[in-house]
């Protein structure tokens, strides 16, 4: 197995909930890769269906009501969505591991530090307590906590925000996972604690090779983080692609609009509307009636199909994107604007 | 915009600065309204302790008041007007909270029992004799149910196969001193709906006082207020009224009220936990920033914030009162003047085998009623729990 | 933390020492039955009811000064010495001591059992919120906490005692403690107690794990691999069995109190609740109070015990001021 392969690939993947008041299509019909040793970024507004997409890898929602209704998971050659709940056990935390949005409630508040580290440690490894324990003072050094032994008797109560989420991250480290799903992980954070744990999170990587899938609505974060990235609305993909491609030459209305959010963009405003109710999503692209360019052509049929734009492994789902082929853009007799000047390298890779 | 700020509010108990400047005004019609009724009451007490003839309020309608009555009317007056009336005023907020409430059926469907008892109890007694002791028409079956000839004195209705058949004389049988079982069970509503509410009231308002006091003031008042919430947690309401029934003799007025002032410290921990909570919220802090006072700030912001958890936890506290009543009254130890579901199963309880609707009927209407509080408690913290509702996302 | 543990210990002397000192202001303005009694017999016989009463008041001490009977009651009640019960002709505590095992028969074994069936059916409840088994569990706490604990007792003893003849109808207290007859009269007051206590418990303990369910931090075991039965038991027993001892010493003593009162009139058990009815009844004055203030110093000790527990059992307890 080259570097090259993927090491998660997840294909046409639909996660429902069922509530009381109907079926919510949280993720609906979502692919994406990722490697080994690269940081792949799902962003999106709340509510896009980022955390459900990265929950739904190792299954940790609440089943019932949450449910993978279709698409296949496949992990290092394991087709996911078919093991049972033994053998994802065994996966989680060996294998695929998390780190999660606010480190305040993520650790169980009546054990120890210690404790807690131990229990991940001696889940998945057959090793004594006592190098469990010299394992689990190793860990948090690691990710740069002082006194390392001291700490593991203290209570989640008595560390910081930051350094709880180190703690979370030496937890997800313990079994050297080849994945590590971090989902917000510096959203609760403050600034400079944030900068001082992306930090960690790239080191550990270069040093273990792990993958990483970061969900975050944080396009700054995107930016300092990311290989690749996938931009999710409302449960869809919209864009994906290099984080070079899609910064500099974004090619969805979305993405452009994301951008346009940051500081110093000029749209202080944010995106007008809000999300489409998720128990009735609307026809045709998802994002059409928040959309500046949309056409009448958008508010009918499927999310349309992702076209290869310019950059490596650059696609988009867009119907300004239709290659020639298909005549249907045209019949509507609305040129694209802005994208047109973007479309004409549009290059196939696959 | 607006249509935003209204589906805001219509959600969340937030600050309502439209209302806060409506009220701003001296004297407005709802104060007014509130305040007057409260003095046609306050009248209507002191003419019956001055004015009035012993025994008569209103001698001309054959009307008589006892102190009992005043404070269940004070009970119910306060109801609609801390309850309905708002209700009524917050449409969009009341409909939320029933569209939620809705989803249980259980409840509405309890909410449905419990009016329909409240309306017989309350009429009933007011048209319908009170039961009375007549041996010769003892042990009469139910309607529809028959026993051995034996058993009742002398049969009302038909006698088939030297079996006894109830009749709609006596719809649901009599006792064995040959009171009306239909009767004594609607009299017995208005003995539970006036224990459950009024003692709920008391309890509710001392609770609500004591709480935010010691929450909003701290320091030595928090100190002292729930030292004493702690000592009287500490003994046993239902022992407390053992002892005071023992030496001073238990009439029902008696006993709502000791269940009242003795009841509350476990709801005045709920209110001063929440307004705790609440005091260090931005929009309080904003508003005593502006220089609202105490009483403006405890009224406004502090008291619509915890009315949730303390509605939710008097509806569950009504039915442990009614079940402590039923329970003193079964013992004896209750109002002996007054009809009670208690009283009546104990007065059936020697014959259950032969005649077994004497004390099943009023054990079935008492167990419908604490069912029926149990659910509407549920079902308003569920209504009333912000977590619930929304969809998993 | 010992010193915490400490302060607690010295409040439940306090509310002990202010309950007995509210019981003796209570009785000591009220009227004594007894003297009334006397003094009308003695007006019917044709002797003085002043000097009656007098030399009553003498014998019994009423006619020293409060603070000199305060002293006294409060030192008698210290040591025990808890009074004479005239219609058993027995020292109060005597009367106490004889009727506590019977208590303590189907109490115990009620206690126990609705606190493993509460928080047993309370926790698969809440792991298996919206399925089949939960609403049935719901259905059974609703019956249970709405069922009239002496009505109950009375349709059971009728059906299973009277038609259906399994269980005696009368107590009979000449039975060995460990024996075949004991355990078949004392299932149903198990029963009726169980199913009274149990109810709330199972609602408490739904709640309180519901809550950690939904928690992160079980999300947080989840993700590590912590199989499913480890996160209940581990993560989401052992945080809710923190609030959860509050309400078992709490709330549950409370509700066995008031039941176990009914439950032993109704069938007829010669325990605490008997005791102190027939005392009432009776117009038992020693003995009323002493039935009234086992219960309460009881109570006292429940909090106490439960605090202590807390402090155990919740890291995050702040030993400061409280």
């Amino acid at each position: 197995m080259t570097q090259d392969d993927p090491l998660l690939t997840v294909e046409n993947l639909h996660t429902s909930f069922h509530t009381d008041d109907g079926t919510v299509n949280a993720v609906d019909g979502v692919d994406f890769t990722v490697r080994r040793g690269e940081t792949v970024c799902l962003v999106g507004e709340s509510g896009s269906g980022k955390t459900v997409a990265c929950e739904s890898i190792t299954q940790l929602f609440k089943r019932p009501p949450g449910e993978i209704t279709a698409g296949s998971i496949v992990f290092d050659g394991i087709e996911l969505t078919n093991c049972s709940e033994r053998e994802l056990t065994d996966i989680r935390g060996a294998r695929i591991s998390h780190v999660f949005q606010n480190p305040q409630n993520a650790l169980n508040p009546v054990y120890t530090i210690g404790w807690q580290l131990l229990e991940a440690i001696e889940l998945h490894q057959d090793v004594s307590r006592a190098a469990a324990r010299a394992e689990a003072v190793e860990l948090l050094d690691r990710v740069g906590i002082s006194e390392a032994s001291d700490r593991l008797e203290a209570y989640p109560h008595e560390l910081s925000g930051g350094m709880k989420q180190r703690v979370m991250i030496a937890m997800a480290l313990a079994c050297q996972p080849d994945l590590l799903i971090a989902d917000e992980p510096t959203t609760a954070l403050d600034v400079t604690i944030q900068a001082q744990i992306l930090r960690l999170l790239k080191d550990l990587q270069a040093e273990y090779g792990i993958g990483i899938l970061f969900v975050t609505h944080d396009l700054g974060v995107v930016a300092e983080i990311a290989d690749r990235v996938v931009v999710l609305y409302a449960g869809k993909v919209m864009e994906r692609g290099t984080v070079y491609d899609v910064f500099e030459t974004p090619c969805h209305p979305y993405t452009r609009a994301l951008l346009d959010c940051l500081p110093g963009r000029g749209s202080l405003g944010g995106i007008p509307g809000s999300l489409p109710d998720p128990m009735a999503p609307p026809a045709g692209c998802r994002f059409h009636d928040r959309c500046p360019d949309a056409v009448p052509d958008c508010s009918t049929g499927d999310q349309p199909a992702f076209e290869s734009v310019v950059g490596e492994d650059h696609e988009v789902s867009c119907l300004h994107y239709r290659t020639a082929a298909e005549p249907t853009v045209l019949e509507s007799g609305v040129e694209p604007r802005r994208p047109s000047e973007r479309t004409d390298g549009g290059d196939t890779h696959d | 915009m607006s249509s935003d700020s209204d589906s805001r509010r219509n959600t969340f108990e937030d600050v309502d600065w439209d209302e806060i400047d409506d009220t701003a005004r001296p004297i407005s019609h709802r104060a007014l309204a509130i305040a007057s009724a409260y003095a046609i009451f306050v009248g209507g007490v002191a003419y019956d302790v001055l004015l009035a003839p012993e025994g008569d309020t209103i001698a001309s309608l054959g009307l008589s008041l006892q102190a009992l009555d005043w404070l269940y009317i004070l009970t119910l007056l306060t109801l609609v007007v801390f309850g309905l009336v708002p209700l009524s005023e917050h449409r969009r907020m009341t409909a939320h909270y029933w569209n939620q409430f809705k989803k249980n059926t259980a409840a509405v469907v309890s909410l449905g029992y419990l009016l329909v008892v409240f309306a017989i109890g309350s009429i009933g007694p007011r048209v319908l004799e009170k039961p009375r002791v007549d041996a010769r028409n003892a042990y009469q079956p139910p309607v529809f149910t028959s026993v051995e000839s034996w058993l009742p004195v002398d049969c009302v209705g038909p006698v088939v196969n030297d079996r006894c058949h109830g009749t709609w004389a006596h719809p649901l049988g009599t006792t064995h001193e040959g009171k009306d079982i239909l009767v004594s069970v609607i009299y017995g509503m208005e003995v539970s709906m006036q224990v459950g509410l009024i003692a709920a009231f008391i309890t509710v308002t001392i609770a609500t006082v004591v709480g935010i006091s010691a929450a909003y003031f701290g320091g030595w008042v928090d100190t002292v207020l729930m030292r004493y919430v702690d000592l009287q947690i500490t003994f046993p309401t239902f022992f407390l009224y053992l002892v005071v029934v023992y030496l001073y003799g238990g009439s029902l007025f008696s006993m709502i009220v000791i269940f009242g002032l003795l009841g509350w410290g476990s709801i005045a921990r709920i209110v001063r936990s929440e307004a705790l909570q609440r005091r260090e919220e931005t929009y309080v802090l904003a508003a005593k920033n502006a220089g609202a006072s105490s009483s403006w700030t405890i009224r406004r912001h502090l008291l619509p914030n915890v009315s949730n958890s303390v509605i939710t936890a008097a509806t569950l506290l009504i039915p442990s009162l009614i079940l402590f009543e039923a329970s003193l009254a079964f013992l004896g130890l209750g109002d002996p003047t007054v009809p009670s579901w208690g009283g009546l199963i104990a007065s059936g309880r020697n014959d259950l085998q032969y005649a077994w609707w004497i004390s099943t009927i009023p054990g079935v209407f008492l167990f419908g009623t604490i069912l029926a509080f149990n659910f509407i408690g549920d079902a308003l913290r569920d209504a009333f729990d912000p977590r619930s509702g929304g969809g998993t996302t | 933390m010992a010193v915490y543990i400490l302060r607690r210990i010295t409040w439940a002397i306090v509310a002990s020492l202010i309950v007995l000192s509210l019981t003796f202001l209570l009785l000591y303005f009220t009227p004594d039955t007894q003297l009334t009694e006397l003094q009308f017999q003695a007006a019917q016989a044709g002797n003085d009811p002043e000097r009656v009463g007098e030399a009553y008041e003498r014998y019994h001490g009423l006619d020293q000064p409060i603070h000199v009977q305060y002293l006294e009651f409060m030192t008698n009640m210290v040591s025990l010495n808890w009074g004479w019960s005239e219609t058993r002709s027995q020292p109060v505590t005597t009367a106490l001591v004889e009727a506590i095992p019977y208590s303590m028969m189907y109490a115990v074994p009620s206690i126990l059992l609705s606190t493993i069936l509460g928080i047993g059916i309370g926790l698969y409840s809440a792991t298996h919120q919206y399925t089949r088994g939960d609403y049935a569990a719901t259905a059974f706490a609703f019956f249970g906490l709405s069922i009239p604990d002496f009505w109950f007792a009375i349709v059971l003893l009728v059906v299973f005692g009277g038609m259906l003849g399994w269980v005696p109808i009368l107590f009979d207290t000449s039975v060995a403690t460990v024996s075949y007859a004991n355990v078949t009269q004392l299932l149903l007051p198990v029963t009726v107690l169980t199913l009274t206590s149990v109810a709330s418990l199972m609602r408490y303990s739904r709640a309180e794990a519901l809550e950690y369910v939904e928690a992160a931090f079980v999300k947080t075991a989840k993700a590590k691999g912590v199989s499913d039965r480890r996160i209940l038991y581990r993560h989401i027993f052992r945080p809710a069995s923190v609030p959860l001892a509050t309400i078992l010493v709490g709330d549950l003593v409370g509700i066995i109190f008031v039941a176990s009162y009914l439950i032993e009139v109704v069938f007829g058990i010669p325990g605490l609740g008997t005791l102190s009815y027939r005392a009432i009844v009776n117009q038992d004055t020693a003995l009323v109070v002493g039935t009234v203030l086992v219960p309460t110093f009881l109570t006292i000790i429940g909090n106490l015990v439960q605090d202590i527990a807390y402090t155990v059992l919740d890291p995050r307890i702040d030993y400061g001021d409280r």
